[in-house]
């Protein structure tokens, strides 16, 4: 079999077993990723259902492999900009953003980041923490190289040009402020797009109170804030400095909104709670949800042992109609349960589940790569097909929450699928 | 031959020798036994680092290497590479971390010193005692059996057949198609679509590549990871038996459903006009839906969940064919009442909504209920329930259709033992790992797909389909080698009692009896060298290569010194 | 209670998981007791009970599993085999006139590093506490 070259689009769970899986075919893997590190969503998460595994040990061997891994380019702070051309040949461009620190000699020792006068929000943390203009996320990032912020780094943006705190610190001549963005041309016989999901942004449904001031969470502010690696280092500790004690969690905010079920939250919210359980076993936790979407043979029983576990699920008859508000300084919930009696909660925490939604980025990579959207704004997959893994383009295959939200092993199970179809077409074989 | 151990102390820059004091570690270890060079070096993993290192082992002729840097997980695979280029086996290595767990987590540089020089030493010690390993290669067979011609059988065999490869598709039934036989329709709003399924039947009795065996049943698997023994006969051909090799197997055997009897509360069998989604799916075919009495029904029932409390799962499926049916009915009889008694809506698929919106639209009742209760009152169905506001209410009807629990086929624990693969608690297959693995099992080259694993959708298993067909595409590649792991277990006959403890403590299958013998085997080739057998073997019959007792020893010694 | 004593601890510390959360302690400058050696196995089913023994025998004054968390384990059961077995050694213990406390299984993972500062600085203390091995002297390295 001949060699191919194969562009993978995101490298969250599925770009990385895509890469994996193609380069044991034998195949050469350019494997694009818009972050300074690989790993996407599933690395913030301290542990996952329903088995409540250590997400880091889980993927972290992972991450290991494709970064030592020889036939797997990895360009980060990239994003395809141009495709042209069919199945077999694409040519592809790819802008790179200079990260400014050589991977090659960079060892990770951090010691760049303390002398760095600027501080910024960390996204990575959603926010919760700081960073400085040159760092990694999070202890434990991969790859472990910082990257620096050309924005906000004084010496680049100009309004200092002479501060070189870094590069004075590192011993391993890694920083270099003279590299510039670079557009590579790839030539690659297929496109696999993994490039995930996004989650609402809670600021446009006013009914959640959510600020950013108060102990309203979103979901994934509650993964960080529990993290090991995270801002508080695993510690409790909400925005007025209290402990949890009374936790409201909400499910399927946005989910009429947007037309459809998120597929994850009601498990990873009963996930919340067992943790939640597990930190502070007087707490009390009540999910407040609508249909509880439980799928598939092992999850039901984590949502029974939460039950034994005295967290109260409330079904309520309007999901819509809940709101959070802050009264005499503390946070009530307001919603209606299946008698139709109006209740109220008051927590010192409340957690909201949001809708997953396509990610920032998919219109216009939809456009580059000439695919169409669905309704729902992700990925279309070939409509005469039984499986979402193939696109109206020959040679381009969706993979993972790209194509609409799933959990981790039907975004892997997607990813390997994609696989099997560049390997087959790498034969010049196309079934269907 | 006398050994020759080189010794090379990584500074990173100063990361470790402002912490460590490196001249006196150098000094300390240079005397010890076989240590023929023992330097610092300011960065090793940097190319340069790298070639020095590589020039110095061919010119000191170096028998062993320690190297003392940063964590194994960060540049172990980086110096096996040097190694392999200055010619050193790489397992004649032992990479030392003197970073993470010594000068960074121990402030104080004397401490840290003393215990970089116990690793040092412990490094030195243990790597005396290491063994070149060699990779193996495995010659193997591309070829792939498929077990079960349902939809997702059909779609591995369709994946994977090829001119390079055979694909032995085996059906105990007379027909491929599986439970879609049964299915007057599939689901619209998922793309699904019965004349796609005969398509693909028909694909795969037009492929050269794919042998089909109906009315078949497997009766022996052997072997392993690119070298399995199939036997197989027919059931109808008076037992007529077959053999053939294959390097992977795809179980593809479905599923079975609850028996809504085993609930009397359901009315099923009891109560006149009570069907199960099955019979429900044959009324469609034929085109007629009517009663026991010949007439159509006025109004229909659909009772969600029947089992789900019993076999303690959701089976995700049964709502959305519910609504199916619902909206065939109106579509059907427009005059017609349908009410769907539900606990959960599960619709996580990204179309779901809209096709139960639809369904609301068209006069569908949906009730929230549980603690469903089918009596027979006057010759109508009366569905009692407990409604969303707790209260108790009935609803009499002329027909109820029950949706039972996905359940595993009952050929599942049959060949679950032929292939000694796990099963979960809810009896369906077990992955190899729910999470990141999940249609591999335990045994490698043994892929399961489809409603073997649990219930799923039609678009479901035939991804799991593909994915099985794109991990074996991708790993047994027709002319190519396998190359199995080298650090594996290995049984010293002269110590096995025969007890066979480390048969029941070996998740992957990988240790057999030998009766004859009276002893136990292990597959080295499929073996991932976990060490869970050593642990457990009372003789200490059991060593894992490269982590042997007297590798593990030497550095327990060291610790202690 | 001797106030030089400086405990000697072995510990054996699974790959995927608690040897990734040292690796992370350290990557985080958490500081930690000088008095523990790492020795590193692929799975904690690995330490069979000839080494933990072995290791007492020679005048170790501690002994430490640490492997992944239930459920984790990267070969998806060696832990609990780990576990089962530490059960059976804590009355081996007994028999030998040892402190079963001087034995200690861990579930550390590898985002834990704070988690394994901790738990290796609390074995430390635990085992100053208890003091020297009465097998010390058996020490003739």
């Amino acid at each position: 079999m001949k060699k191919q070259n194969v562009l993978i689009i995101g490298a969250g769970v599925a770009g990385m077993e895509a890469s994996q899986l193609l380069t044991e075919a034998g195949h050469k893997v350019y494997l694009v990723e818009k972050e300074s590190l690989i790993g996407g969503q599933t690395i913030k998460f301290e542990e996952v259902y329903p088995n409540m595994e250590c997400s880091t040990c889980m993927v972290s061997p992972k991450q290991q492999e494709i970064l030592q891994n020889e036939n797997i380019e990895l360009l980060l702070l990239s994003e395809v900009k141009e495709v042209n051309g069919t199945a077999g040949e694409f040519k592809v461009k790819v802008k790179k953003k200079a990260s400014y620190v050589s991977l090659a000699n960079c060892i990770g020792c951090g010691a760049c980041y303390e002398p760095c006068p600027v501080s910024l929000d960390n996204n990575f943390e959603e926010g919760l923490s700081k960073m400085k203009a040159i760092a990694v996320p999070c202890a434990g990032a991969l790859p472990n190289v910082p990257a620096i912020d050309a924005e906000n780094c004084l010496h680049l943006n100009g309004k200092k040009k002479e501060c070189q705190a870094c590069k004075e610190a590192c011993m391993f001549d890694a920083i270099d402020f003279s590299e510039k963005d670079e557009t590579l041309d790839l030539e690659v016989s297929a496109i696999i797009v993994a490039t995930g999901f996004d989650m609402l942004d809670l600021k446009k449904l006013s009914q959640y109170g959510y600020n950013q001031k108060d102990n309203v969470y979103t979901a994934l502010e509650f993964e960080r804030l529990y993290a090991e690696n995270g801002p508080t280092e695993g510690k409790l500790i909400l925005r007025d400095g209290e402990t949890p004690k009374t936790i409201g969690i909400i499910h399927c905010a946005g989910r009429e909104e947007q037309g459809y079920c998120s597929a994850v939250c009601c498990m990873y919210s009963t996930k919340f709670s067992h943790f939640l359980k597990h930190k502070v076993p007087e707490a009390k936790i009540k999910e407040f949800h609508s249909d509880l979407c439980i799928p598939g043979k092992s999850h039901q029983k984590f949502y029974q042992e939460a039950l034994k576990k005295e967290i109260e699920f409330i079904r309520c008859r309007n999901i819509q109609d809940i709101s959070v508000e802050k009264k005499n300084g503390s946070l009530q919930v307001n919603y209606q349960n299946g008698n139709i009696e109006k209740n109220t909660f008051k927590a010192n925490m409340i957690i909201v589940a949001p809708a997953m939604l396509p990610g920032k980025d998919t219109k216009n990579l939809a456009e580059t790569l000439g695919l169409s959207l669905d309704e729902k704004g992700f990925f279309a997959t070939k409509s005469n097909e039984l499986s979402p893994i193939a696109t109206d383009v020959e040679g381009i295959f969706v993979a993972g929450c790209a194509e609409g939200p799933k959990d981790i092993p039907d975004s892997i199970a997607q990813a390997e699928a994609a696989v099997g179809k560049v390997v087959n077409l790498s034969q010049g074989k196309i079934n269907e | 031959m006398s050994k020759k151990i080189g010794v090379y102390i990584c500074e990173c820059g100063t990361n470790i020798s402002d912490r460590i004091d490196i001249d006196s570690l150098i000094e300390e270890i240079s005397s010890l036994e076989d240590v023929g060079v023992a330097k610092k070096y300011g960065l090793l993993c940097s190319p340069a680092g790298k070639k020095y290192l590589a020039e110095d082992i061919k010119k000191e002729e170096l028998t062993h290497l320690v190297i003392g840097a940063c964590s194994p997980r960060e540049h172990e695979q980086t110096f096996m590479k040097v190694c392999l280029e200055a010619g050193l086996n790489p397992y004649l290595f032992q990479m030392v971390n003197i970073r993470e767990q010594c000068a960074w987590m121990i402030s104080d540089k004397e401490a840290a010193t003393r215990l970089a020089i116990k690793y040092i030493r412990a490094g030195i010690k243990r790597v005396a005692l290491h063994k070149s390993l060699e990779k193996i290669e495995l010659e193997s067979n591309p070829d792939v059996l498929v077990i079960g011609g349902g939809i997702a059988g059909i779609e591995a065999s369709l994946s994977l057949a090829g001119p390079e490869r055979k694909i032995y598709l085996v059906e105990k039934t007379d027909a491929l198609g599986g439970m879609t036989n049964k299915f007057a329709q599939l689901l619209p709003h998922q793309g699904a679509n019965l004349s796609i399924v005969k398509d693909k039947i028909e694909q795969v009795n037009n492929n050269e590549h794919i042998e089909v065996f109906t009315s078949t049943a497997v009766e022996d698997i052997h072997g392993f990871l690119g070298n399995f023994e199939i036997s197989v006969t027919n059931q109808e051909k008076d037992s007529e038996k077959k053999e053939f090799k294959a390097g992977a197997v795809v179980v593809a055997i479905g599923f079975g459903l609850y028996d809504p009897k085993e609930t009397p509360a359901f009315g099923y069998g009891d109560v006149e006009n009570v069907i199960n989604a099955l019979e429900f799916e044959t009324m469609i075919s034929s085109g007629k839906i009517v009663l026991k009495n010949g007439k159509p029904p006025a109004s229909v029932a659909l009772i969600h969940c029947v089992g789900r409390k019993e076999k303690g799962y959701c089976s995700k499926t049964c709502c959305l064919y519910s609504i199916k049916f619902a909206r065939y009915l109106k579509d059907k009889l427009p005059n017609v009442d349908v009410s769907e008694f539900y606990q959960d809506l599960c619709l996580p698929d990204k179309s779901d909504q809209n096709y139960f919106e639809e369904a609301k639209k068209k006069g569908i009742h949906f009730i929230q209920s549980d603690e469903i209760e089918i009596k027979d009152i006057n010759d109508r169905i009366k569905v009692k329930y407990k409604s969303a506001e707790g209260k108790k209410e009935e609803l009499s009807v002329d027909m109820a259709i029950l949706a039972p629990a996905m359940v595993p086929s009952q050929d599942t624990p049959k060949m679950a033992e032929m292939l000694n693969l796990p099963l979960d608690e809810t009896g369906f297959f077990k992955e190899a790992h729910e999470m990141l693995n999940p249609v591999a099992t335990p045994i490698e080259g043994v892929f399961v797909v489809g409603c073997a694993l649990g219930p799923k959708n039609i678009p479901d298993s035939i991804v799991q389909s593909q994915a099985a067909a794109g991990k074996i595409l991708s790993t047994l590649i027709p002319g190519k080698k396998l190359e199995p792991e080298v650090k594996t277990a290995e049984i010293r006959e002269e110590f096995c009692t025969g007890c066979q403890t480390c048969l029941s403590v070996c998740f992957y299958g990988v240790i057999s009896f030998d009766e004859h013998k009276g002893i136990s085997i292990v597959n080295e080739a499929i073996c991932r060298g976990c060490g869970s057998c050593v642990g457990s073997c009372p003789s200490g019959a059991i060593k894992i290569k490269h982590f042997t007792y007297p590798q593990l020893y030497r550095e327990v010694l060291e610790a202690l010194r | 209670m001797d106030k030089d004593f400086k405990p000697n601890i072995v510990g054996f510390l699974c790959n995927w998981c608690s040897y990734a959360g040292a690796d992370l302690a350290g990557s985080n400058k958490l500081e930690i007791k000088p008095f523990l050696s790492v020795v590193k196995v692929m799975c904690s089913s690995r330490v069979n009970s000839n080494l933990v023994l072995t290791s007492f025998l020679w005048g170790a004054d501690g002994v430490l599993i640490a492997g992944c968390h239930p459920g984790d384990c990267h070969y998806e059961k060696g832990n609990y085999y780990a576990r089962r077995r530490f059960a059976l050694l804590k009355k081996i213990m007994e028999s030998l006139n040892l402190e079963p406390q001087r034995l200690q299984l861990s579930w550390v993972s590898a985002s834990e590093g704070k988690r394994y500062a901790e738990v290796v600085n609390k074995f430390a203390e635990d085992i100053t506490k208890i003091g020297p091995s009465p097998f010390r002297k058996n020490q003739n390295l």
